[in-house]
């Protein structure tokens, strides 16, 4: 038999170590979980958007039999510690609203959360929880941001003074006299620039609602503890949070999150009201307690992001370079009632992330953001910068039109040319080569032939669009980002423990949710032993077992989380190496005259010196005498990982469509992209992130929609409602690659797939307008749907008759 | 109101007195323990990560009692592989990285393994439009199109 050498481990196609579970029913997802006893919990929500309490009558459902309990927001607002905690509370400045699991007082949003049931059977909670009676008084709803911005006498917060959660100056330095200097010079420049472009953006609240809802399962014991399993990217923030909020010893505190999580995508990131009760009935009632979210609370209460205005201003010379950017930028947070993210940390990130690939002079970014009587914002895959993306891709094709320039050429001109850069907003671009990736798209895209075969449809009456985008995005979350933003470390945790039998189990803090991280971080620790991913197991999320980390966000398994595993199996490759010097009594060897290849370890020198990996390890864990000076027996290592800087990864995107102008309906021809995401662990992981996050977009871009009508009601919380792309709704895609390893992670590699589908909506945007063009149609607003684009075409066809 | 009801589920003879209006999907998963069909959609019918076969046509559990399963026979995902081994639409998944975090992938299974049976030679736009029941976050359909198709050689 032959097996892979060394490092061949990391880039190879290796099928996945999930998948197997997971294909025969034997996945363990949190509803799959049970404990002896469970008692079932189930939420009654606000029927209002914004009302205050007058009375929640209970004693009907409490009468039910099989009903333990049942509490409203009066029963716990004295028990339980109003967020904002410290630990889930960013450092930047602005209001934290002051909140309790259940409502008290008045409702915020349509799906508050108001009284929660405790029954022994989960259908007779339901029953029960369709007994309880609660009178509002209604409050004017509150559901336009700009008139939330400037209304001083209707609040969400009564407590606040305005509307006004969050505002911030991205550009111009530190103080009010540089900010002021700067945004002088950027009028100047736009008085006197050739070209200025100038446009509203607005994108619709759409989110990444993963296939499972979330849920808790969680235990308490007046010796150990809480044990609380629970849907979650964060396992350890979560543990933090619980502890200081219902006053538990965090020693007394241990979160799982399950081994097999529906997918998550930034929705089970923040701390949630929610997992508080499940913990506190725990403990109140000294039984296990259960709550599965259904789809409806769902889509009620979390999965909305993306919802933003952008007042974009640009200004070029008319040979085509960008000269200066100004935007106002707008958010709808909705009540702002969540842990971590608080609704507003979205669009704060998102107006980071505005000046995208491209070389700004200078800029003037800032950014409002609003509280509404909606759910508050939750983040989703490509975090806050969707709607910033698409604001400046569209901004970018048009003043590309107005120079007169093929847009593909205008991008390639004004991308930043020389890495490291910072940008305009203070964002920091450690490595890669923007420009050696859009060729490479360019390269498989054929614009001068497109432009031809285009001009000849158009002589049928046909009408076919080709579009661009790109997207620079974060690889991992560095410290110097995570600590300001979330008051949480951004370094990557790992440890690896060799078992005597040479087996290596990795622990990890973090918590994944399909992304492969049990198959990748073996193909890494396996080239790095020269041993079979198969000898290498992982364990996620149980904050009893694992080092700490952030958690599973912000693409942080490629560069964080498996750069600290390589770096703790170097460090116990050094103690191998050690070993076989002594015990081989080597001459003049150093720790690092070793290759580990194959199962064995073999001396550079002389190749004849070797030992197999298995002997070394149980020589070492096992036999623990005859030792060289200064070393102890066993072999674990926990290692951490950061880098000096932060960094990113880069896509380019290509779409071509061909619009029916009679119906306004489009079809996708192809989709092609362009990536890099340095080295490459495991090809097909890659790149089922990638196809999955284009298409993400794509439902985000063409489908999804949270509508709240005039009187705050949320009309989609079902999926019947809130439509995801199905498979005959979507193209393909063509994923490329064009890598430049990243220098600071020890395997080259870059964390992917976060920022992924942020070029998406931009880029299919870009090729209809382009289809359109002899219509002159620029759509600025999502969704992108037939009706909206066979509506402009009428209109554009009437103006051309007046 | 509860009604005895006997119901085999690959293969294995469950008999038990249930309420009447026990969705069939919470009797797999809560009375047989066959944790593999899942709920996403919430009894909507609409996300199918909660469809099994139904005397081998494949049916979302969740839009049926279990009172209406009584005399029938079910098969789930945990049905498919047979000693030990996976069937040749499982082993395409894996080849072919279909799923991410396979909670749509039961489902999907239980659909496309009656769907082959049907059209053992798909096109691609055969595959998708079979697919419109089951909704997946995670992949962007591609690689579950690229496993269907291979699966359907590996059968012929
Ligand atoms: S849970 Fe049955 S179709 Fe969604
Ligand atoms: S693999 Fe996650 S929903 Fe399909």
């Amino acid at each position: 038999m032959t097996t892979k050498t060394g490092t061949n481990w990391v880039g190879a196609k290796y099928n996945r170590k999930e998948d197997h579970r997971l294909l025969t029913g034997k996945g363990r997802y949190l509803a799959d979980l049970s404990m002896p006893g469970a008692l079932h919990l189930v939420f009654v929500r606000s029927e209002q958007a914004h009302a205050r309490i007058k009375k929640i009558d209970v004693s009907a459902a409490k009468k039910l039999p099989g009903v333990v309990t049942v509490l409203t927001g009066e029963d716990i607002k004295n028990k339980i510690k109003p967020m904002p905690q410290p630990v889930v509370q960013p450092a930047l400045v602005a209001k934290y609203p002051r909140h309790w699991p259940l409502a008290v007082g008045k409702v915020k949003f349509h799906g508050e959360p108001i009284a929660v049931v405790v029954a022994r059977d989960k259908y007779v909670a339901e029953d029960a929880a369709e007994l309880i009676q609660a009178e509002y008084d209604p409050l004017p709803y509150i559901g336009d941001p700009e008139k939330a911005l400037a209304d001083k006498s209707n609040r969400v917060h009564e407590e606040w003074d305005d509307n006004i959660i969050f505002e911030m100056t991205f550009t111009g330095g530190a103080d009010d006299a540089s900010r002021a200097k700067n945004d002088a010079e950027v009028e100047r420049i736009f008085k006197s620039a050739d070209v200025v472009v100038r446009q509203r953006f607005r994108t619709h609240r759409c989110g990444m609602t993963p296939m499972e809802t979330r849920g808790a399962l969680m235990s308490w014991d007046d010796s150990d503890g809480l044990i609380a399993h629970v849907t979650t990217q964060r396992p350890h923030i979560d543990r933090l949070a619980l502890s200081d909020i219902l006053d538990i010893p965090a020693e007394k505190v241990r979160v799982i999150a399950p081994r097999d999580q529906g997918g998550g995508f930034g929705v089970k990131a923040p701390f949630y009201r929610e997992p508080i009760l499940v913990a506190y009935l725990a403990r109140e009632l000294k039984r296990p307690i259960r709550w599965v979210e259904s789809r409806q609370e769902h889509l009620m209460a979390v999965s909305q992001e993306r919802d933003q205005i952008h007042d974009i201003e640009i200004a070029a010379s008319k040979d085509g370079k960008l000269l200066a950017m100004r935007n106002r930028g707008i958010a709808d947070c909705g009540d702002g009632c969540e842990g971590v993210y608080w609704g507003f940390l979205m669009p704060f990130l998102g107006s980071v992330e505005l000046p995208n690939a491209y070389d700004w002079p200078i800029g003037d970014v800032k950014l409002k953001v609003a509280v509404t009587n909606k759910s508050a914002l939750s983040p989703a895959r490509a975090f806050g910068e969707l709607p910033t993306r698409f604001a400046m891709e569209r901004a970018i094709d048009l003043v590309a039109k107005k120079c007169g320039m093929e847009p593909a050429d205008f991008r390639r001109k004004n991308l930043v040319a020389h890495l490291p850069h910072t940008s305009i907003t203070g964002e920091y671009f450690d490595s890669g080569d923007f420009l050696k990736v859009w060729d490479n798209l360019m390269a498989q895209v054929d614009l001068k032939g497109f432009r031809r075969e285009q001009e000849a449809a158009r002589k049928q009456g046909r009408y076919l669009g080709i579009g661009f985008g790109l997207g620079v995005e974060l690889s991992g979350v560095a410290s110097e980002l995570l600590v300001p933003m979330e008051s949480q470390p951004g370094y990557g945790a790992a440890t690896v423990r060799v078992d005597p039998r040479a087996k290596v189990i990795v622990f990890e803090g973090d918590a994944p949710q399909g992304q492969g991280h049990e198959t990748t971080v073996a193909q890494a620790v396996a080239g790095a032993f020269g041993i079979h991913p198969s000898d290498i197991v992982v364990t996620t999320g149980d904050t009893g077992t694992t080092p700490f980390g952030s958690g599973t966000i912000g693409a942080r398994a490629g560069s964080y989380f498996i750069s600290a595993a390589v770096m703790a199996c170097a460090e116990l490759k050094q103690k191998i190496s050690r070993f076989m010097i002594h015990d081989l009594k080597i001459e003049n060897a150093t720790q690092d005259d070793f290759e580990f290849a194959d199962g064995e370890i073999v001396y550079k020198k002389n190749s004849n010196i070797r030992k197999t990996f298995r002997e070394m390890v149980e020589r070492i864990i096992m036999a623990p005498i005859n030792m060289p000076a200064g070393e102890s027996g066993g072999l674990e290592h926990t290692a951490f990982f950061e880098a000096a800087k932060p960094m990113i990864c880069f896509n380019a995107d290509c779409a071509k469509v061909e619009v029916d102008i009679r119906t306004g309906q489009f079809k996708i021809l192809n989709w092609t992209t362009s990536e890099d995401v340095g080295q490459i662990i495991n090809p097909q992981i890659v790149e089922g992130q990638m196809q999955g996050a284009v298409i993400q977009g794509l439902s985000n871009t063409l489908f999804e929609q949270f509508i709240y009508d005039e009187n705050g009601q949320q009309l989609t919380a079902d999926f019947e409602n809130y439509k995801l792309a199905n498979a005959a709704d979507v193209p393909d895609i063509k994923v490329t690659h064009a890598p430049t390893p990243c220098p600071y992670t020890p395997l080259g590699s870059r964390g992917i797939g976060e920022g992924r589908p942020s070029s998406v909506p931009g880029t299919i945007t870009n090729a209809v307008c382009d289809a359109l063009s002899p219509f002159g149609i620029e759509i600025a607003e999502l969704p992108l749907r037939p009706n909206q684009i066979w509506q402009l075409i009428q209109n554009a066809k009437k103006k051309a008759a007046d | 109101m509860n009604k005895t009801v006997k119901i085999t589920i690959n293969g294995e003879i469950f008999e038990q007195s249930v309420p009447i209006r026990l969705l069939l999907s919470d009797f797999i998963r809560e009375v047989a323990g066959l944790t593999g069909t899942h709920i996403s959609c919430t009894y909507e019918g609409v996300c199918g990560a909660c469809t099994v076969q139904l005397d081998g046509a494949a049916v979302k559990s969740c839009l049926m009692l279990a009172t209406q399963a009584d005399g029938h026979e079910v098969t789930t995902v945990e049905g498919l592989a047979k000693d030990g081994k996976l069937s040749p639409l499982q082993q395409a998944f894996n080849d072919h990285h279909a799923l991410q975090c396979g909670f749509c992938t039961p489902g999907i299974l239980m659909n496309m393994d009656e769907f082959l049976k049907k059209h053992p030679n798909p096109s691609d736009d055969e595959i998708r439009t079979g697919l419109i029941g089951n909704l997946c976050r995670c992949t962007g359909y591609a690689h579950i199109v690229d496993a269907v198709r291979d699966a359907a050689k590996r059968t012929r």
